[in-house]
């Protein structure tokens, strides 16, 4: 039985800390199997069923959210619509190639990142805008990080 | 549990389209503390230490050089403005994207040093802060589910189910590792022996503010009393 010094001085030991924090956190994500899971039916970032717009044979299945560009609004909803008075006005827009394609193919929609002038989509860079900031700041300074600990490591390195 | 009631009375709010951020004497303090704090930082040097050495009677002196100096800069006033950022946020996956970028810029204040004992408990502390991420933002997406919001102003008036509860640990569990506080404290309790004092202490400081700012948030959203 070791006493609660022994217990202390181990935690000490950086090399501990990962193991004993993915065991804890193991521990934790096995009782999630036992919690009940309850989803709430009015999610604000509302999304049709995965099949329903493929089953149409809808070309930007699944991203279609309708509307017309600068003339009707399409479907997206926002916590706050007093602070996002334009919402979903350039959600339809497609640049002329991207109309090009769509006509000849069923499943644009599933490339729909990858397309000049596909889908905009208003939940990542106009309500949620400040977030996908963060994000690609948090990635920036990954970045940052792992350059200069390359350049400074390798090249640079000075016998010391 | 009511926001007025932790933090005080809503003094304003800076709405960014849905993330809608919220001043009470409690955040705004705490976000001014920050933000002095990141300048006292940007105009300052940093100290020199001084290592005897073993079977000698010489000392060895540790300098921080100029190329590290201003990386170290660089990252601490990001991890300044961040922990400020993360005090005033009135959304939860906000904040903890705060929190997620509080944690790999502390992995790079310390990675430009050159004692090979440092560098090795910001690996595992990056390795914390990796595992760490997963449960961060499970619980935010976990709540997202439960609730259908992730405003802190609409989840003060919700009714708090099980799978909050579930979510609200998870997400204290994620904060814990990033932070890095009791009881997987010591990677970080190693970190600080590197010399750089004043950027050092800014990855100190970002814990402590951030810890009071989850438990202020943890109230809000699980309402126990």
């Amino acid at each position: 039985m070791k006493d609660i010094g022994q217990i202390w001085n181990d935690l000490a030991n950086p090399k501990r800390i990962p193991r004993l924090f993915s065991v804890v956190l193991g521990l934790i994500l096995i009782v999630g199997f036992f919690v009940p899971m309850a989803l709430n039916d009015h999610q604000i970032y509302p999304r049709p069923l995965p099949q329903e717009q493929i089953d149409q044979e809808n070309p930007l299945a699944p991203y279609d959210r309708g509307g017309v560009p600068l003339v009707e609004p399409g479907i997206v909803k926002a916590q706050y619509p007093q602070n996002s008075a334009k919402l979903g006005m350039v959600t339809g827009y497609l640049s002329p190639i991207a109309i090009g394609v769509k006509n000849t193919t069923r499943y644009y929609g599933t490339s729909i990142y990858s397309s000049p002038g596909g889908l905009i989509d208003e939940i990542l860079y106009y309500t949620r805008g400040f977030d996908t900031i963060l994000e690609s700041a948090i990635l920036m300074m990954a970045f940052v990080i792992a350059s200069w600990v390359a350049l400074n490591f390798t090249m640079r390195r000075r016998k010391d | 549990m009511d926001i007025a009631t932790l933090g005080g009375q809503i003094l304003g709010q800076i709405p960014l389209g849905d993330i809608v951020l919220y001043l009470t004497p409690f955040n705004l303090f705490m976000f001014a503390g920050a933000l002095i704090f990141t300048t006292l930082i940007a105009i300052s040097r940093t100290e020199t230490q001084i290592e005897a050495e073993f079977g000698s009677l010489k000392d060895k002196k540790v300098k921080v050089d100029l190329e590290e100096f201003k990386i170290r800069r660089f990252l601490a006033i990001v991890c300044g403005l961040a922990t400020a950022g993360a005090m005033i946020t009135g959304d939860l996956f906000n904040f903890t994207l705060f929190v997620a970028l509080i944690g790999i810029v502390n992995i790079g204040i310390v990675s430009a040093v050159k004692q090979v004992d440092v560098l090795n408990a910001a690996y595992q502390y990056g390795l914390v802060a990796m595992i760490a991420s997963m449960p961060l933002f499970a619980g935010a997406a976990l709540i997202l589910g439960a609730t259908g919001t992730l405003s802190l102003f609409q989840l003060s008036q919700t009714v708090t189910t099980p799978m909050m509860y579930f979510a609200s640990l998870l997400l204290l569990m994620g904060i814990i590792g990033e932070t890095g506080v009791a009881p997987f404290y010591a990677t970080k309790a190693e970190m600080f022996r590197t010399p750089g004092s004043p950027f050092i202490l800014i990855i100190h400081l970002s814990s402590l503010l951030i810890i009071i700012r989850a438990i202020e948030i943890l109230l809000i959203i699980n309402k126990p009393f």
